[in-house]
């Protein structure tokens, strides 16, 4: 509850922002556009040579875009955002302010930033994916619906929990920024589903960075072909990784130097 | 975060307290900070070593310190830079760890971070800022009241008693960028007490101001000190704001305290001079026999003398020549400060400097 509270303090103070410099949306609108129009050309294009890639038909790769900018949507709505943030304040020692506060820092960290226009990026994924069901001509049927809600919001937790523990590193390392822009790059493969992919990459994309689990697999829960073992592997993958993250946080605590005097 | 009480038998007071006698707001028992702090020499080669083995050193930021505030007391931290002033006040708000020793504010453990001792404290730093540069000064604080959950009616109450005691006004509907340094610092320390903190951790708050506007959040503190009965501990290298502001101070050197007491005692202890300005009608022959003379002007002598020889001084000058001013004084604290600093060892102290452990 506290923190959906955070969310909405910050993010009146985002549209604040956002207000006062108006050009954004046009931007952002703009780049959400080149995203989506390069992932349906390339689509496009391999579906001209050949009727599957891996087992994949265009209107199920159509479902994976779709996840992929929902789950990227998401996730950068605040919490990518945030730790970006989080990172810069510990080597310019702003962090101190929000340290001070009384409320769970960790809560605090990870909402202090929102960036209201990824909203965008949610509602494309939302309509590629209903037109891949259309296209697919399936329908979901409640069960199907459920387990995709399930790992889609499991994939977003393990995702969050994941870059929250690479940010965390940054009490000891002080200099990590670079590590969001490899993540950032990892996630780019996510585009197209993992299974594409030679095994080692699978390998390292799955457990290495967590893409598989973000948008691979709730892909493969909406086209009906997830595997059970990869269902429970991604929910308990959503209670570990939390969980970890959060012990982790402590250690990074106790470790806080603070930008010197 | 888990929900602790406050922590009543953490530490032993130094002093047995009577039954009944309210507990100091601050207590802290060898409390110790060391910095492992990397080290190399300049230059690429040396750098690219230091990608493989860091070398790092050890720093002692705050050695063994222990003291005691009361509530409602104002303490000021004097030391130069480095001196573990800014690493124990970090500790005391909860933002540091300490590597040993102990320490308790309000009853709280503050590195446990308590929600209820964070809401009771707050921390403005003259260097940092935590207004959001972007937008209005009231939006931020429409931040800080949230965060902190403030009633609305109490918060109007205090923003309207704040902005008028540090003369905030139109200043609040402008953004932040568009204000000037000591306007922002005012803002600043409005922003940090809408919560109306009984503690207050001043770490250079009149940092780089205008003198008028360091007299003016000077003399703000005092009165929000006196108000709510706030226990505020300060550091500060000017030492007009801790002459202003405090009648104890405590002085940190090397992570050591090398004073504690009050601002007078500081001078009776490290000052054994006093200055004898006198204006006289015919010129005085060789003032060197009086006392070390300081200056020689036409028609004033400055000399200095062992406070036991003031008044001998004062008679035979009286007697000698025709006086027509005189003026006895405690030199500048500054320069007090100045000696104790550069001396390091003061007389009478009975704390040893150990070698070479400034943190910088």
């Amino acid at each position: 509850m506290t923190w959906l509270r955070l969310i909405l303090i910050h993010l009146r103070i985002a549209v604040l922002n956002e207000l006062q410099y108006r050009t954004n949306l046009g931007l952002q609108l703009f780049q959400s556009a080149v995203a989506l129009a390069t992932s349906l050309v390339s689509i496009a294009f391999v579906f001209s040579k050949t009727d599957h890639l891996a087992g994949w038909s265009a209107s199920q790769l159509l479902a994976v875009v779709g996840v992929y900018f929902l789950v990227g949507g998401l996730t950068q709505l605040f919490i990518l955002p945030s730790l970006g943030r989080f990172m810069e304040d510990v080597r310019l020692g702003a962090l101190d302010f929000a340290l001070i506060k009384p409320v769970d820092s960790q809560l605090l960290i990870t909402t202090r930033q929102v960036e209201a226009w990824k909203v965008i990026d949610v509602l494309i994924g939302v309509c590629v994916i209903g037109v891949a069901l259309v296209q697919m001509g399936t329908s979901l049927d409640p069960i199907q619906a459920m387990v995709f809600v399930i790992v889609l919001v499991a994939g977003v937790v393990v995702v969050s929990s994941f870059v929250m523990i690479l940010a965390t590193c940054a009490f000891w390392f002080i200099r990590v920024q670079n590590i969001l822009v490899i993540f950032q790059a990892m996630y780019e493969a996510g585009r197209w589903p993992i299974t594409i992919y030679p095994p080692w990459l699978q390998g390292a994309l799955t457990f290495l960075v967590p893409v598989g689990f973000a948008i691979t697999v709730p892909a493969e829960a909406l086209v009906g072909r997830l595997d059970w073992r990869l269902l429970a592997g991604a929910v308990a993958l959503a209670v570990v990784l939390p969980v970890f993250s959060r012990w982790f946080w402590m250690m990074g605590l106790r470790a806080y130097s603070g930008a010197s005097a | 975060m888990r929900h602790r009480g406050p922590l009543v038998s953490a530490v032993t007071p130094f002093r047995i307290l009577p039954l009944g006698t309210p507990r100091p707001a601050i207590v802290v028992q060898n409390l110790t900070k060391t910095f492992d702090v990397p080290e190399r020499e300049a230059g690429l080669r040396a750098a690219l070593r230091g990608v493989f083995k860091r070398r790092t050193r050890e720093v002692i930021a705050v050695s063994s310190v222990s003291f005691a505030i009361e509530r409602g007391e104002i303490v000021g931290f004097l030391g130069p830079n480095g001196a573990g002033k800014t690493t124990t006040l970090k500790m005391l708000a909860g933002l540091l760890y300490p590597t040993s020793g102990e320490a308790t504010v309000l009853g709280y453990i503050p590195w446990q971070r308590n929600a209820e001792f964070l809401r009771q404290m707050t921390l403005v730093m003259g260097q940092r800022n935590q207004l959001v540069w972007d937008i209005p000064v009231a939006d931020s604080y429409e931040l800080n009241r949230a965060i902190y959950r403030v009633p609305e009616h109490e918060y109007r109450e205090t923003l309207d008693e704040l902005s008028d005691l540090l003369d905030l006004g139109p200043l609040i509907i402008k953004p932040v960028r568009n204000l000037s340094l000591g306007e922002r610092m005012r803002c600043e320390i409005a922003g940090a007490l809408l919560h109306r903190p009984r503690i207050l951790f001043l770490d250079e708050p009149t940092l780089g101001l205008d003198v008028t506007a360091q007299r003016r959040i000077r003399s703000f503190f005092r009165e929000y000190a006196d108000r709510y009965q706030a226990t505020v501990l300060l550091t500060s290298h000017y030492m007009a704001d801790v002459e202003a502001l405090a009648k104890r101070i405590v002085v940190i050197h090397r992570g050591l305290i090398l004073y504690d007491g009050a601002l007078a005692g500081l001078i009776e202890r490290f000052a054994p001079l006093k200055t004898i300005t006198v204006d006289v009608s015919s010129p005085l022959l060789d003032p060197g026999r009086y006392g070390e003379v300081v200056s020689v002007e036409e028609g004033r002598v400055t000399i200095q003398v062992a406070k036991p020889d003031v008044a001998a001084v004062t008679n035979r000058l009286l007697a000698d020549v025709s006086v027509t001013d005189l003026t006895i004084s405690d030199p500048p604290i500054d320069e007090i400060i100045d000696r104790v600093f550069q001396h390091e060892t003061i007389p009478d102290a009975e704390v040893e400097v150990p070698p070479a452990f400034a943190r910088t």
